[in-house]
């Protein structure tokens, strides 16, 4: 048992439902889901990201669509499925209730 | 002063420093490695490859044109290594998967052909074959050299060869061509070795705009199975095609039951003797010759874009060369049928008179041809001589048929009645002189030849030998034990207008019709 495991192992499943929140505001492609990610320090290393969003996508969670970017190379735009909204809410709820839990235990120590 | 490359990521061109080139494709060699247990994994590494091209895009604004090495170095540091891709858990996962079964790494290095373009003297078929054999190129070279030389099948299994076998696009490509094991070390070694040789590979990408989409995937993967399938049969279909072709149109392979000397005789000698002049055979032969080879690649090229799934504008546009080129082919031969076709226009018939014969029983014996040259066959079918033979000048052929008239005295009156067809009158009446039948009267008995010859140049034209016997008031013509009168040819019009009442077969049978 390390620290750096544990740390890891609660960060995973932050990370997917803060993608899944991020986009069910916008739609977005990486480098701005990358930067929302960033700003709230949940992200160390940008390559992290893209293993997950693929993961997500396949279990059909997210669908994406291309767009030519002005600038630079094609855009990859995900939005959240059906399945993805459900998915989310599922874990909005749990969020609650673990997000009270924790503060409860907390607190009382 | 420092050497650049360029490179293109995900359709974005880089001018880059050859050791930032080097960095940046170990750091993606190294990732793909990483990830090769991770569902998705091409997708993972085309996505990050996206994001490199848009961070080195950041680094070349302003007046700055190079990706340099402290650009590469910077943005792997913030893409992170690839250990730190996938989260601590599966990494663990991963490790010890890899260290108790060893057999997964093997199975992924397993040897695969490609064609290898880096030493390709055309396409890379040959140098990729001697790779995967581990034999020198200049073997499978001179392999393939011969067949083209003695065969002809170099070409054609080259050019399939050329489609079907993927080239190597990256390291891990390029040693499993070669049968390595794919570790970082040999994947470090394999990148340096190859430093000169960078492949700009186009990446395909309208492609993956299109294909990349949602569909169910049990739905695609039965299309794929279907297609595949589709493939394999036009693939099979072409080659069932390209053997005949190449033996009887190509090869002269005698096959047409005409007898000449050898007993058969090929498609284009068969042709020399319907078709007009040597300009219309050769257009000919080069209409079958381009249809043919047209709808062949059209098959096995359709075929295996089918079967390997390639969608590349390239093989398009040779489909539609190939289906072009099918056409020419195709109006060619059909403008010589035409021009053929011509030839066979006007219709004209003359009579020869053979004499009369002052009788009341008339004995017609059919004479069959003898074998005089020696070495001399004949195809034999149901019993029947060849409908057709040629030799050095001559066409001959077999069958006469008979007409029966009623004579307007009392003498039998035979006469011969030569036709065949041609461009124009004369042309037909000097094809009709040409027509030698031999028919002799000798006491009561006529002898019949039942074959006739013309020469070779006046082509086959419809030429016909018909025999007309006019016989008198209570008179017969007996064939062998057929006995023939007026009374079965009745004079009114319909009859008179008969075509023919018998005919004399090649092997000297007679058949009467009524």
């Amino acid at each position: 048992m390390n620290i750096e495991n544990t740390q890891a192992q609660m960060r995973k499943g932050i990370l997917e439902f803060c993608i899944l929140s991020i986009l069910e505001k916008k739609e977005a492609y990486p480098s701005e889901i990358l930067e929302a990610l960033k700003k709230a320090k949940l992200i160390v290393v940008e390559g992290t990201l893209y293993p997950l969003l693929t993961r997500l996508k396949n279990s059909e969670l997210l669908t994406y669509r291309w767009e030519e970017s002005p600038s630079g190379p094609p855009r990859k735009y995900f939005t959240l499925t059906e399945k993805g909204k459900m998915f989310l809410k599922e874990l909005n709820n749990t969020w609650t209730e673990l997000n009270h839990a924790v503060n409860e235990i907390t607190q009382t120590n | 002063m420092k050497k650049t490359v360029s490179v293109n990521i995900r359709g974005i061109n880089f001018i880059i420093e050859e050791d930032a080139y080097e960095l940046l494709q170990q750091y993606l060699d190294r990732l793909s490695i990483t990830l090769k247990n991770e569902q998705g994994s091409r997708e993972i590494i085309e996505d990050v490859e996206l994001r490199i091209a848009e961070l080195c895009l950041q680094k070349l604004s302003g007046n700055k044109s190079v990706v340099e090495l402290n650009d590469i170095e910077e943005i792997i540091g913030i893409m992170g290594d690839p250990s730190q891709y996938i989260d601590e858990e599966d990494t663990s996962d991963f490790r010890e998967k890899s260290n108790e079964e060893k057999s997964t790494t093997d199975h992924d290095s397993e040897k695969k052909l490609f064609r290898d373009t880096d030493n390709a003297v055309i396409a890379g078929v040959c140098s990729g074959i001697a790779s995967f054999l581990k034999i020198d190129v200049v073997i499978i070279r001179a392999i393939f050299v011969i067949m083209f030389l003695f065969a002809g099948f170099g070409v054609p299994l080259y050019l399939i060869l050329w489609i079907i076998v993927p080239k190597t696009k990256s390291t891990i490509d390029r040693l499993r061509m070669k049968g390595k094991p794919i570790t970082v070390e040999t994947v470090r070694e394999e990148v340096e070795n190859a430093a000169e040789n960078i492949s700009k590979g186009s990446k395909r990408f309208a492609q993956q705009l299109r294909n990349d989409d949602s569909y169910s995937k049990s739905v695609r993967n039965g299309l794929r199975i279907l297609g595949t399938l589709f493939g394999i049969g036009l693939v099979f279909v072409g080659i069932a095609i390209l053997i005949p072709f190449l033996i009887f149109i190509i090869g002269g392979f005698e096959f047409i039951p005409v007898a000449n000397e050898s007993g058969f005789v090929s498609f284009p000698e068969f042709g020399e003797f319907v078709l007009t002049n040597s300009s219309d055979y050769n257009l000919m032969v080069t209409g079958i010759l381009l249809a043919g080879f047209s709808i062949i690649f059209f098959l096995l090229l359709s075929g295996s874009m089918f079967i390997f799934k390639i969608k590349n504008k390239w093989a398009k546009i040779s489909l539609f060369l190939l289906f072009l080129s099918g056409l020419t082919g195709g109006i060619l031969a059909g403008i010589v049928g035409v021009r053929t076709g011509k030839d066979f226009v006007q219709y004209t018939e003359i009579e020869v008179s053979v004499g009369t014969v002052d009788t009341k029983n008339l004995f017609l014996f059919p004479q069959e041809r003898t074998l005089n040259n020696e070495g001399e066959k004949f195809i034999k079918s149901n019993s029947t001589l060849s409908l057709m033979e040629v030799d050095k000048e001559d066409v001959r052929l077999y069958g006469v048929s008979i007409k029966y008239l009623p004579s307007s005295d009392s003498l039998f009156h035979i006469s011969k009645e030569l036709s065949a067809r041609g461009r124009s009158q004369n042309a037909v009446l000097e094809r009709c002189q040409n027509i030698e039948q031999h028919t002799e009267i000798a006491g009561d008995s006529l002898f019949v030849n039942t074959y006739y010859e013309f020469p070779k140049e006046d082509k086959l034209r419809d030429q016909e030998v018909k025999l007309i016997i006019e016989i008198p008031k209570n008179g017969t013509v007996r064939i062998k034990d057929r006995i023939i009168t007026l009374d079965g040819i009745e004079p009114n019009k319909e009859d008179f207008h008969r075509e023919q009442d018998g005919f004399l077969k090649g092997n000297g049978k007679y058949k009467h019709y009524n």
